[in-house]
């Protein structure tokens, strides 16, 4: 056991020790490095147990990794409506400061889902990543508003989860249980991430008929790797639902392993 | 100013939790401990329990969030337990914690859902138990329940012209659907239960919601569910009618977090030096 918590030590870093972090130690082997960048909102929490999976797995080759929480996210400091894309950003830069500080290994790599994996590749040159693992990541701001918005005000009439409808005003500016701003709205609403400077695996696991910003310069520049079976992101009937993926873990350790 | 501390803590040093201590420490003040709804880790369903516990932070109390044993960050024990007993050592492993960094020696545990049966769990054994919030706790389909169900269905024939041709598709949907379920001990044990809890003294506050209605669905069945319990003094029960299991929207969970503040500063309030 005492290895167990000297591998995973939860932590509070950052300006005014306001980030919450827990990093996973490993060997010196591999001399890498993976910060894992969640997602927002309702994905995050989705994704927590894959994410500590996927850390677990990562160790096991000998790469050290970082998990964090944004501010306004998880159990950082600050209120969920405090959310901001901006603030993500610089987050993760000090994230992987503090990865790099506590690993010895310069040599990072960033791995997110949706909203993270976009976060991963906005930061890229900032964060001085060595390569990016971008799992299903938000690349359509609009299309992602705009079905969100739409869950939102399904959720309203949902008879499962609520004994009276309820009416739009007491679900307005949130989404899927949480507060956001308008300034995060138009931030994502105007997301745009550029084509990578660094090695970058895109992991599609969207549903064939989800929409996919398929000319998009930045899938073009990736590796591209299929997985199955598609990750329910978008059914409201699987809202609170883990989200777990053998495939994922094993696509992401195997590229990380080889990568150079 | 961030009043929040991170722990790797327990006795196998298994266990991951948020305390949040207010400042300046204040002696003797009840602790709040926040557990696992589900398989949701510490920051609970929509950070409700962050929400949660930096509201009553604020108000004085000192809190932990945490993650029991194979949930969440925090990983097994290594022993051979029963869930119960993983249960109420963690607990109690919890109280430790939050004991030596706030100096309180009665606790407060809050649950929703499993978290609820956790509570209970713990709350019917252990003396440091001061008080316990069970939200969407133990609960039973009684008379009352069934006619308050049954009967506006019955009276009703546009439900009956529209449902009837879809029988077999509604049938078929709803069991699929995810169910929110706590495994039910006996209505008779819980009754006495609580009834134990009381008799030490207990505090016990019962909040349920309208995301419940399969089997809660009014706030009369506090009392059909568990008799005169309910009306000691030392029970105070509430019917969110309005709101979900998980308290998605913002309004609603604001509208828990006054209830649970309200009833936390009426039964343990925090005096001017810090006390409660």
């Amino acid at each position: 056991m005492s290895t167990r918590s000297e591998a995973e030590m939860p932590f509070y870093f950052g300006p005014e020790r306001a980030l919450f972090g827990l990093f996973h130690a490993s060997g010196t082997s591999a001399r890498k490095a993976v910060l894992l960048c969640p997602p927002l909102g309702q994905d995050q929490i989705r994704c927590h147990r894959l994410y500590r999976q996927l850390a677990q797995a990562l160790v096991a080759e000998g790469v050290a990794v970082l998990r964090f929480d944004y501010y306004g996210t998880g159990d950082s400091a600050g209120d969920s409506v405090d959310m901001d894309w901006q603030r993500c950003v610089a987050d993760t830069v000090v994230a992987a400061d503090e990865l790099r500080a506590r690993s010895g290994f310069d040599r990072v790599f960033a791995f997110g889902a949706r909203l993270g994996a976009s976060i991963a590749l906005a930061t890229v040159a900032q964060a001085r990543f060595a390569g990016v693992v971008a799992w299903d990541p938000v690349l359509d701001g609009r299309t992602y508003v705009a079905k969100l918005d739409a869950m939102q005000l399904a959720l309203c009439r949902d008879e499962q989860r609520f004994m009276v409808s309820r009416k739009a005003a007491d679900a307005a500016a949130q989404w899927l249980g949480f507060a956001i701003s308008a300034s995060l709205r138009q931030q994502i609403l105007d997301l745009h991430v550029d084509r990578p400077t660094v090695p970058m695996l895109l992991l599609d696991s969207l549903s064939p008929d989800a929409p996919r910003a398929l000319s998009n310069s930045l899938v073009d520049a990736a590796r591209t790797r299929s997985l199955q079976p598609p990750t329910p992101w978008d059914d409201p009937r699987r809202l609170e639902v883990a989200i777990l993926s053998h495939p994922l873990i094993q696509a992401v350790t195997q590229h990380v392993r080889e990568a150079a | 100013m961030m009043q929040e501390q991170a722990f790797r803590f327990g006795r196998a040093q298994h266990l991951v939790g948020i305390a949040g201590l207010p400042s300046p420490a204040a002696p003797a003040v009840v602790g709040v401990i926040v557990l696992n709804a589900g398989l949701v880790h510490r920051i609970g369903p929509f950070r409700l329990h962050v929400e949660m516990t930096r509201r009553l932070n604020a108000y004085g109390y000192p809190t932990l969030r945490f993650d029991l044993s194979t949930i969440g960050d925090s990983a097994s024990s290594g022993e051979s337990q029963t869930r119960k007993q993983q249960i109420c050592a963690d607990v109690g492993d919890a109280m430790n914690l939050l004991g030596e960094q706030a100096a309180c020696k009665r606790f407060v545990l809050i649950g929703l859902c499993s978290g609820s049966q956790s509570a209970h769990m713990v709350a019917c054994s252990d003396p440091k138990v001061a008080g316990a919030v069970f939200l969407d706790g133990y609960a039973y389909r009684t008379l009352g329940y069934r006619l308050r169900y049954y009967l506006p269905r019955l009276l009703d024939i546009s439900r009956w012209l529209r449902v009837l041709p879809g029988r077999r598709q509604a049938s078929s949907n709803a069991s699929n659907e995810p169910a929110f379920t706590v495994a039910p001990l006996p209505q008779a044990v819980v009754r006495a239960d609580f009834a134990g809890m009381l008799d030490r003294g207990l505090k016990l506050c019962l909040i349920y919601s309208g995301g419940i209605s399969r089997y809660f669905n009014h706030a009369r069945q506090f009392q059909e569910c568990f008799g005169r319990v309910v009306n000691h003094p030392g029970v105070s029960t509430g019917f969110l009618k309005e709101a979900d299991h998980t308290y998605i929207l913002t309004g609603d969970r604001n509208r828990l977090l006054d209830s649970v503040e309200r009833w936390l500063s009426r039964n343990f309030p925090v005096t001017a030096d810090g006390s409660s």
